[in-house]
């Protein structure tokens, strides 16, 4: 009987190495992968609805916002050309491609005077409410 | 409220990793440490016109937030991401983006030349300029013989 000597180095380089690299870089490191920008959503002092979403180095052209039955979209590509010049590149963190996220406003926001700015890599979307819907002051009468 | 940083959470992760496996897997020259409470997203590249070229994705930082350094071929970017003023937490509906200090340090390659580093940032994004040294030419020494 031949006795073997165990190895836990071996073992570990053995394991599917290869595998989990490749789950890793599926998540963030992708290139055709959906991409979620992360996003905040608070109200401000004026009960407008504010939306920031982390969009760095992307054109304005390449930012699309629409307002359909109380859902708000926002939608874009980056750098689609990236695929081509991959072989120069020594790590790709940054997530590329497209991204979609929608999310749903009270039925109270006007939707005609939402607007929206782009700055330093941060959209930002700001959704007023109709003046009825801010809060009111009730006096108790006697 | 919680924070959304899986993203983070994997890249620590693999970080971690490559740094157990050692340089068989982990095919970059450059080192990685980070620390602080977010690590910003960096893409390394090569151009033609002979320049290591990192961006790193710092969305929402003012340029007096952001610090570069290169100190014994070591690049080290840091940051401060801070919230809006007069918003208190329970105003938040959805908290997913992370605030607070970041830091990244990358070792430089020896054909870098440091004294030469230029950065920009632009739309969220710090893009540093690596230019490589210009290599001696090779020289022909004629040698004498008697």
């Amino acid at each position: 009987m031949t006795l073997v000597r165990w190895n836990p180095v071996r073992e570990l380089a053995s394991m599917e190495v290869d595998k989990l690299n490749s789950m890793f870089s599926d998540f963030y490191g992708g290139i055709d992968r959906a991409w979620v920008p992360a996003v905040d959503v608070y109200e401000n002092n004026d009960h407008e609805f504010v939306l920031k979403a982390e969009l760095p180095e992307m054109k304005r052209e390449d930012i699309s916002i629409t307002f359909d039955n109380g859902v708000l979209t926002l939608r874009g590509e980056r750098n689609a050309e990236l695929e081509t010049t991959r072989e120069n590149y020594h790590r790709i963190e940054r997530q590329h491609g497209t991204f979609t996220r929608s999310f749903t406003l009270p039925a109270t926001v006007d939707a005609a005077r939402i607007h929206a700015s782009y700055k330093d890599g941060v959209l930002t979307v700001r959704v007023p409410q109709l003046e009825e819907a801010k809060p009111k002051q009730i006096e108790i009468k006697e | 409220m919680t924070q959304w940083d899986l993203v983070r959470e994997l890249a620590t992760m693999q970080d971690r990793m490559n740094r157990i496996w050692g340089n068989v897997y982990d095919r970059g020259r450059e080192d990685v440490s980070g620390a602080g409470a977010w690590l910003p997203a960096v893409d390394i590249y090569e151009t033609g016109e002979k320049e290591i070229v990192l961006k790193a994705e710092l969305p929402g930082l003012k340029r007096e937030d952001i610090d570069l350094t290169v100190e014994n071929n070591t690049l080290t970017i840091r940051g401060l991401r801070h919230r809006d003023d007069g918003v208190a937490d329970g105003q938040y509906h959805r908290s997913e983006r992370v605030y607070g200090a970041c830091s990244r340090s990358f070792t430089l390659p020896n054909t870098v030349d440091p004294s030469r580093v230029k950065a920009e940032y632009r739309d969220g994004v710090l893009a540093v300029r690596l230019p490589l040294r210009e290599e001696a030419k090779p020289r022909q020494i004629a040698v004498d013989v008697d």
